[in-house]
């Protein structure tokens, strides 16, 4: 008999959920929501049928033993492939995208650090060579007070710079300028100010004093006091010279007084 | 003096040729390569596992500290029980973080040894010193608490807990330590105005690279997450002593220990959020570019399964609350004000807009937070309006409902696309819907599903004041619930402690030291749910293998009332 009611109970709440779905479906349609969100809404009707079954559901009879065992490992394997499954169905980041970029931006760097290296054991060797000789010479000669000349270490030069312009473009990619400022009718999101005229507001320098110290201009109106000031303060450590020199060149192009970009103000 | 001085270059000359001579014949260290899962996820894994662990001794002593005092207070010998048999899992449990620990330490330092030198130099007192010692310290303090439990009864048991918070203090004193330089790695210690983070870093103090930006949120975040960890463990413990009970008063008293484990468990988880919220804050403070990285690029769906997680974890402990609430007799007696009923109702929109027009931290939102949840109140105190009241079994329906609703806000993304700067129309919310992607809504779901649980939790508490509770006669389900709760709470945690590793991007040290294996980039969320998953296996396996060798229900003495 209780077993009849349940039933009963769980076809009227699957029925009430796909009806309450299908108008969530409709109204989401008729207010231009797309399909995937569309799809959410219905099962977000199910979810809610699912926990109103669940409420009234009769009284689990108790598991002993075995039958408690496999019900445990059965309940286990389960969440555990809900949350696998979960996870892969939301749509995925491609790594291969990220890994380019990243391996553009280490490149140099690695390239430096192996270099430094390198450049740090030949010195070392030099300095042992020469410490050898000095030592040599003054053993032969048993004179005393040799002197010798610590060979100092350099960082390679930068590589020729191309099309500066093109590198500025790929440092704003890589630096991923795009995720705060709008540019092209793209990215931004309101947390920092449209670029595409920035380059008839600021002169080369102060783009380049801007990136470097960048609480040193602000746009004028844009968004609240309190939020002000968020760009961070991380460039001067991570890009190189040529780095901030492309990028500026690149910012310095952009001269398209048809889009409203708010003025930068010199800060004191 | 001549001849001395001589000599002297002739010994240095040897000195430095026979050094030389040992450099030229060292024989290079071969390179660790981990087969299957690559370098990064090996010690990814391994400090997942080994953090799980040292979660739960961190955590269950807080929790079982506080039931002894309980207990004691309140003369009732189940506290006391309770707070025991924690501690003897606890115990088990010790070697296995001191093993995670140390095989954690050994991974790193053979995958990544020059980053590990680097890191241990900066912090060398806090590793080579201070960690040992407060480890030894916690490691003494803990075994004379257990094995002095039954020595230091009835006048001396107020010396016992003593002993009790001493563990802890010792114990929350060490996770702070070590959150020092776990903290560094995502925020190193910023730099002063004009000043390179490198110069900044090499002429710091130990201080100054300890109390770094997300220090204390790291440490906050993570000591309530050890109760709301502890609790719900209490709450595994408790599902599976009950599952292996033969008799109706074993039964009583772990239905009544899942009960104690899950108020604390979600009593603490009721804080998360927002201890979840200030270290994003601090995070984002420190670094702008964090907060879309985390929120809108590559760990935007990562958040859209915390999403999912969190709700629910939400729609579990309610439910638990729900089929409490049914063995309690004389429940239908039980109501709550009707405008409680309905300001739940329309909580998400009143918060979500409110939020909007005057966005935290100013004080107008503050007025509308109050008057939400403080004017039903008062209008169900007045006469003649008092009488507008509901049924604690449709409050809760109601609150099921907007729990439903509330994470389906939390939910919504701004696009259901892997990094929001590809969304398109196809898959963008309309431009007049868009307010639902952002801070405001989210808040304001996140609050509802609070105020909702702390509504359950003071109708179940009026319920047993005005009911009796015949304890052991839950429904079997509720043990499903509270093994559910332990395994997702687990899972949840694992995924943010990714979520918070991975805001490092391809650093080892955020905006220092870069990470220039081929590994270092954002893993896709399935991938990184396989690991969870499996992490989240192995601890529970553990974790259930300890809980069923330690205890035995037929050693029980004491009778649950």
């Amino acid at each position: 008999m209780a077993n009849q009611s349940f039933t009963k109970s769980v076809l009227k709440k699957t029925i009430i959920g796909i009806i309450i779905g299908g108008i969530l479906v409709v109204a989401a349609q008729q207010t231009h929501f797309p399909p995937i969100f569309q799809i959410m809404f219905f099962i977000y009707a199910m979810l809610g049928s699912l926990v109103f079954i669940l409420l009234d559901a009769p009284p689990m009879k108790r598991l002993e033993g075995v039958k408690a065992l496999g019900a445990l490992l059965v309940f286990y394997v389960l969440l555990s492939g809900l949350y696998i499954a979960g996870a892969s169905i939301l749509p995925q980041f491609d790594p291969a995208d990220e890994a380019g970029k990243i391996e553009k931006i280490l490149k140099i760097r690695k390239a430096r650090s192996e270099q430094g290296k390198a450049d740090e054991l030949i010195a070392r060797a030099k300095v042992l060579d020469e410490r050898a000789k000095a030592i040599t010479a003054q053993l032969s000669s048993l004179g005393a007070g040799a002197q010798v000349e610590v060979a100092s270490t350099s960082g390679a030069k930068a590589p020729a710079s191309g099309d500066i312009i093109a590198k500025g473009k790929e440092q704003w990619e890589l630096q991923e300028c795009y995720n705060c400022h709008k540019l092209f009718g793209s990215g931004g999101k309101k947390r920092g100010p449209v670029l595409d005229n920035i380059g008839s507001l600021m002169t080369p320098e102060a783009l380049r004093e801007k990136i470097l110290n960048p609480k040193s201009w602000m746009a004028e109106g844009f968004d609240k006091q309190y939020e002000k000031g968020k760009m961070p303060d991380k460039y001067r450590d991570l890009m190189f010279e040529e780095e901030i020199n492309a990028l500026v060149a690149f910012l310095s192009t952009l001269k398209d007084t048809s889009v409203e970009t708010p003025k930068p103000i010199k800060m004191n | 003096m001549k001849t001395l001085h001589r000599s002297m270059w002739m010994v240095l000359g040897l000195l430095i040729g026979g050094a030389a001579l040992a450099y030229g014949q060292e024989v290079p260290a071969p390179q660790v390569d981990f087969p299957y899962t690559g370098n990064r996820t090996a010690v990814w894994v391994v400090a997942n596992l080994h953090i799980l662990f040292a979660a739960f001794i961190l955590g269950a002593p807080i929790f079982a500290v506080v039931a002894e005092w309980l207990g004691y207070k309140n003369n009732d010998p189940k506290y006391d029980r309770l707070a025991k048999e924690v501690i003897k899992v606890t115990v088990i449990l010790y070697s296995m973080t001191a093993l995670t620990g140390g095989l954690f330490l050994f991974v790193l330092l053979g995958t990544y040894p020059d980053f590990s030198t680097w890191l241990i130099q900066h912090f060398f007192l806090v590793f080579a010193v201070i960690y040992p010692l407060l480890f030894i310290l916690e490691t003494i303090i803990l075994y004379t608490y257990f094995y002095s439990w039954d020595s230091m009864k009835g006048r001396l048991k107020g010396r016992h807990i003593a002993l009790g918070i001493l563990l802890n203090i010792v114990g929350t004193v060490t996770l702070f330590v070590i959150d020092g330089p776990t903290a560094f790695m995502n925020t190193p210690a910023k730099a002063a105005e004009g000043v390179s983070l490198v110069e900044f870093v090499s002429n710091a103090g130990l201080w100054d690279k300890m109390a770094n930006y997300s220090w204390m949120p790291l440490n906050l975040h993570r000591l309530v997450g050890n109760v709301t960890f502890g609790g719900f463990i209490a709450g595994l413990i408790a599902a599976y002593m009950f599952m292996r009970s033969k008799t109706d008063e074993e039964r009583s008293y772990y239905d009544w220990m899942g009960f104690v484990g899950n108020m604390i468990g979600v009593g603490a988880l009721l804080l998360l959020p927002f201890m979840g919220y200030l270290l994003a804050y601090e995070l984002c403070d420190y670094d702008a570019s964090i907060c879309p990285y985390m929120m809108a690029d590559q760990l935007s769906m990562f958040f859209e399964m915390q999403g999912a997680m969190i709700g629910l974890i939400f729609l579990a402990s309610n439910y638990y609350i729900w089929l409490s609430l049914k063995r309690i007799e004389g429940v239908d007696q039980i109501r709550m004000s009707g405008y409680v009923a309905l300001s739940v109702l329309f909580m998400p929109a009143i918060m979500g807009m409110a939020w909007k027009m005057f966005p935290p931290p100013e004080w107008q939102s503050l007025i509308f937070l109050a008057a939400t949840v403080l004017v039903p109140v008062m209008l169900g105190k007045i006469p003649g309006l008092k009488n507008f009241t509901v049924s604690a079994f449709t409050m809760i329906k109601i609150g099921f409902l907007m729990i439903v609703v509330a994470d389906a806000i939390w939910m919504t993304p701004h696009g259901f696309v892997a990094t929001q700067g590809l969304a398109t129309h196809e898959v963008e919310l309309p431009e007049w819907a868009q307010e639902l992607a952002l801070m405001p809504a989210k808040n304001a779901a996140a609050f509802t599903l609070v105020f909702l649980t702390i509504v359950n939790y003071i109708m179940y508490n009026r319920a047993i004041k005005r009911g009796t509770i015949i304890w052991g006669k839950i429904d079997f389900a509720s043990q499903f619930v509270l093994i559910f709760l332990a395994f997702s709470a687990i899972w949840t945690m694992g995924l943010m402690g990714t979520v918070r590793s991975l805001t490092r991007k391809y650093f080892h040290v955020y905006n220092l030291v870069p990470d220039f294996t081929p590994e270092a980039f954002t893993p896709t969320l399935s991938y990184s749910a396989w690991w969870i998953t499996g992490v989240t296996i192995v601890f529970y396996a553990v974790v259930s293998f300890a809980i069923l060798v330690t205890l035995k229900p037929a050693s029980s003495k004491v009778e649950a009332h």
